[in-house]
């Protein structure tokens, strides 16, 4: 007697040719059955044989193409018969998708502990990436805020003596911008400060000295009033005063939004300004981490005697220009070459200059993209390791589910299908790793700020916006179909009838699924390895940056700027500066106090050409020193030796002698063997009566870092201030106690002597020597976070890999225990495995820092990129923990009791 | 016997009247066409089902799996309320059609 399963074995041999999706098949096989079923039954009530029945039920079967063909038709065609509106191709897809995820969810669901890990895995990966990628976005990617600001591009000038950028003299530009046709239109501008006395009160604040037709080039436009014209680059163009244009934030600051402020005359370092414009909220330029706040024109420069504009060597300006229309910057640039070379045939007393062209944004960012690249390179390593981990995982896991997988290919579910099935876990995954990554990422950006030094552009207006968004969600799918393929293509190979079979303890499947994980784990050994290298190499450099000597002593010293009025004589300001300092020596708590002009690692910096007496040289040949001017006791108060000669006194002034002191390095390099006392150098610096003098050597000084804490010992001159005045100075105070305490008793001093200056940059020494290595302290930081973060996912992935093999390898170990093995050769088989994938990774790693880290070479101090001792250590390092990493699950495995291992024979 | 053609094209309408009333499956369909039409119209397996899933998966007609007791479950059609207006028209259409045919064929109208 036939039973329903012989009916649907007939009807489903008969279907097989119309591969339907299982569950559908499987449907329509039990319906017809029935059906068959119900019609031998009737045909048996009926009184028919068995043998007759069940021939008449088949007969329903007859013309089975027709069913086979009907079939098709129907089931085949549902795209095409649309029966409820809206069910396009397109939702059909979709519904798989939905079923995918569905299971894809219920497996994850299933398994807290994995899914836990995995994602968080993911989400340490994807957060960094975020959050470095949105500093990336914000400071390197991020458009001007200008009108087409692809055509804004600085001209710099090269200084072809050694290669360096350098500033533009207002006389050459004056030629650029009539000899050239690339530019719509070229300014200069530079920035600086002075101080503002406006309604009643008196306040120092940043601002750009710029030529008239920068706002044209920058296409901006003020909110009120009107921008430069090309007037008021000459002195006293608006009725006999020059023209000031305000940012919006100072407009409601210091002149409460006042409407009606066009036309009134505000006061900057004294001198008298008409406000002709206020700029609209937000219009920055140039952008810089203390923006100017107002803007005045050259006219400031071409006043006076000692004018600024008139001298072809005083190169001090920055040049933007905006391009014509279809002018590329390489063709600009080959113009201006042509120009910068005329110009260097026209004045040969000038040092011959080059020339480049750079787009604005990328001359904005030239000195942090490096380091941000190299960041950016990091996180990527530390999600690649996190990848592996979490493939390594899914392997592990797999393995598991091999029977699962194997029942759906029995089912009928294609190759395709299970890596589809398996690809859309692995997205599920990254994508919930990404959307907590995305969380930890902005959260990271908040630490990041604090770690950043000054003075990187536009940072301080980072935040996430869609492209951050975009960003992470890409990551995200390409990090779940990186970690996902491996596992995906692997499990969709399985033998079906391997792994159906009962007991399958996978002696097969070690072999290559187990090579597939030594694979993934040695390269996180070996990414780990770079990481550690570089972060290991930043980190000695910045250890060897804290310990060099500045050559002064930056404990308890405060020092303030001070800015002496424009109305003042020169010889007025060298008084005041002089009672400012005598002032501070007579303070409570005071040690010491004097002045400099520029203040060592201030980020300022003088240099000047020399010549030596006796020594003639062509004026271009000339070696260059940098310059500073000082009042007496400078040496003493900054705790600067003095190694040879005297100190300047008070008696050293304009109608003296013109003295110089010189450090140890210009003593070394142009006095060798002889005391250079007494000797005379000419330094290219005015005194302010015109020719500069030649001055007699009187004392030898130690070396000071000047402008960086990384720089070589560089030749240096120093005159009194009273012998080279400026109208500028930084006090500098040594104090018995803290030094902070001394400011307010100066700010008194100082307003008594002239309510009208106001004193600024207060700062203590320590901190500008925390901030000369702030850059490199961000770099080893990161890059050391980033390392350790590395470093633990890749000992995580090896003890997973060796704690799972030993799992895997429970009944080899029982085998050898009963054997007679003991707790040693247990330990030395596991942790030898462990070891022996460290290894290789190791060695791997160890010939991909060696040729990476030449890429951080401008970013280390003291040290090579291929430092011996860390080549050796940190592989040691490395070492000892995946030692630790397969040692763990290694004790494990002694603890095998040989009887419970063999018992599952 | 009536020809294959005219057959299936009224095939639909047979198995719509025949849901109107209520759920069937399958054999019952098969069955109920066979002794109204006195054995005139018969479906086999191959015509049948393919046809019930057409009118399935056109949102016409509904197949839910019923267990009753003592019996092993089986896949009952109800007439979705699609299904119950063209069931409307192509009774008319029917209708038409019938008149039609009989006022060339001059046969009386019972």
């Amino acid at each position: 007697m036939p039973e329903l399963g012989d009916w649907k074995r007939e009807i489903g041999e008969q279907l097989a040719g119309l591969r339907l999706a299982p569950v559908r098949h499987t449907e329509i096989v039990e319906e017809l059955a029935q059906h068959l079923e119900d019609r031998y039954q009737e045909l048996l009530a009926g009184g028919a044989a068995e043998s007759d029945a069940r021939r008449t039920a088949l007969e329903e079967l007859s013309g089975n193409e027709l069913l086979v063909a009907e079939l098709r038709r129907v089931e085949q065609s549902i795209n095409q018969e649309q029966p409820v509106l809206g069910a396009t191709k397109g939702s059909h897809l979709l519904q798989f998708l939905w079923r995918d995820l569905n299971y894809a969810l219920r497996m994850l669901a299933k398994n807290p502990g994995f899914t836990a890990v995995a994602v968080l895995t993911l989400a340490l990966g994807i957060g960094a990436n975020t959050a470095i990628f949105s500093m990336i976005n914000t400071v390197l990617l991020r458009p001007l805020p200008y009108s087409e600001p692809e055509r804004l591009v600085r001209v710099v000038s090269i200084r072809l003596r050694d290669g360096a950028d350098d500033n533009v003299s207002y006389p050459d530009f004056l030629d650029w911008r009539e000899r050239n046709h690339s530019f719509e239109g070229l300014a200069v501008f530079e920035t600086g400060g002075a101080t503002l006395t406006a309604t009643g009160t008196t306040q120092r604040v940043n601002l750009a000295i710029v030529s008239a037709e920068l706002f044209q080039i920058l296409r901006a436009t003020p909110s009120l009033g009107r921008s430069f014209l090309p007037d008021d680059d000459k002195s006293g163009a608006d009725g006999g005063t020059d023209a000031v244009i305000l940012s919006h934030g100072l407009w409601q600051r210091q002149f409460g939004s006042d409407p009606h402020v066009l036309g009134r005359i505000i006061h900057l370092d004294g001198q008298n300004y008409t406000v002709v414009g206020v700029m609209p909220p937000g219009f920055q330029f140039p952008i810089q981490t203390e923006s100017p706040e107002l803007w005045i024109t050259i006219a400031h420069d071409s006043a006076g005697k000692d004018a600024m504009t008139t001298q072809r060597g005083a190169h001090y300006l920055d040049v933007i220009g905006r391009l014509k229309p279809g002018v590329t910057a390489a063709r600009a640039q080959a113009e201006m070459s042509t120009i910068v070379s005329g110009l260097n045939k026209q004045y040969p007393d000038i040092f011959p200059r080059g020339t480049r062209v750079v787009p604005e944004l990328d001359k904005l960012v030239e000195d942090v993209r490096p380091a941000f690249l190299i960041l950016l390179a990091a996180v990527g390593c530390v999600l690649l390791i996190a990848c592996a981990n979490v493939a390594n995982l899914l392997l592990a896991r797999g393995t598991g589910r091999r029977r699962e997988i194997a029942i759906r290919t029995a089912l009928g579910a294609s190759r395709g299908r299970v890596i589809r099935q398996i690809l859309t876990e692995s997205i599920l995954l990254s994508f919930l790793g990404g959307v907590l990554g995305l969380c930890l990422g902005i959260a990271g950006i908040g630490l990041l700020l604090r770690l950043v030094p000054e003075g990187i552009p536009r940072l301080s207006t980072v935040g996430t916006d869609s492209r951050i968004l975009v960003f992470t969600v890409v990551l995200s799918l390409l990090t779940g179909i990186l970690f996902g393929l491996i596992p995906a293509f692997q499990f969709s190979k399985s033998d079906v009838t391997e792994s159906l079979k009962e007991g399958g303890r996978g002696s097969s499947e070690g072999v290559h699924r187990s090579r597939i994980r030594a694979v993934l784990v040695v390269g996180e050994v070996a990414v780990a390895m770079v990481l550690l290298v570089c972060a290991s190499l930043l980190i000695q450099s910045l250890l060897r940056l804290q310990k060099v000597n500045p050559g002064f002593d930056h404990r308890q010293a405060i020092t303030f700027g001070l800015q002496a009025p424009a109305t003042y004589s020169t010889a007025h300001n060298l008084e005041f500066f002089q009672q400012v300092v005598d002032a501070a020596r007579s303070s409570p708590g005071v040690r010491s106090a004097s002045a400099v002009m520029p203040l060592p690692l201030g980020g300022d910096e003088a240099d000047t050409s020399f010549s030596i007496d006796g020594r003639p040289v062509p004026k271009t040949s000339r070696p260059t020193t940098q310059f500073s001017a000082v009042e007496p006791d400078y040496f003493g108060t900054m705790g600067i030796p003095l190694v040879n000669g005297r100190d300047f006194t008070p008696r050293d002034d304009l109608k003296s002698l013109p003295v110089v002191i010189i450090n140890e390095t210009l003593a070394k390099r142009f006095f060798p063997g002889q005391n250079p006392i007494g000797q005379r150098i000419q330094p290219g610096m005015g005194n302010g009566n015109g020719y500069p003098p030649m001055r007699e050597i009187v004392g030898v000084v130690g070396d000071v870092k000047q402008s960086r804490m990384n720089d070589g010992p560089t030749p240096q001159v120093y005159v009194p201030l009273a012998q080279s005045p400026f109208s500028s100075i930084t006090v500098v105070v040594r104090s018995a106690t803290e030094p902070m305490s001394v400011v307010s008793t100066m700010r008194e001093k100082v307003a008594a002597l002239d309510k009208d200056v106001p004193i600024f940059a207060v700062k203590t020494l320590d901190e500008y020597a925390a901030e000369s290595v702030a850059q490199a302290r961000f770099n080893s930081r990161l890059l050391g976070i980033f390392a350790t973060l590395a470093l633990t996912l890749a000992v995580i992935g090896i003890y997973g890999v060796i704690s799972y093999s030993v799992t895997q390898r429970t009944h080899e170990i029982g085998v050898r225990v009963a054997l007679g093995a003991g707790v040693r050769e247990v330990l030395q088989l596991v942790v030898g495995q462990g070891l022996r994938l460290a290894c290789v990774g190791i060695g791997i790693g160890l010939a991909g820092a060696f040729l990476l880290t030449r890429l951080l070479r401008t970013m280390l101090f003291g040290i090579q990129p291929t430092d011996l001792t860390t080549f050796l250590c940190v592989p040691l390092i490395l070492f000892t923990a995946t030692f630790l990493a397969s040692y763990i699950p290694a004790r494990r495995a002694t603890k095998v009791d040989p009887l419970v291992a063999l018992r599952y024979e | 016997m009536l020809d294959r053609e005219l057959k299936k094209g009224s095939a639909e309408l047979l198995i719509l009247s025949l849901l109107e009333a209520r759920p069937r499956h399958g054999y019952e369909i098969s069955k109920l066409i066979e002794q109204r039409s006195a054995g005139t119209l018969r479906f086999h397996v191959a015509s049948l089902y393919p046809l019930l899933y057409r009118l399935e998966k056109r949102g016409w007609i509904q197949g839910r799996w019923i267990e009753k007791a003592g019996q092993r479950r089986r896949r009952y059609y109800r007439l979705l309320m699609s299904g119950r207006e063209v069931l409307a028209s192509q009774r008319r259409g029917w209708r038409v059609f019938v008149e039609a045919i009989n006022r060339i064929t001059g046969e009386e109208h019972a």
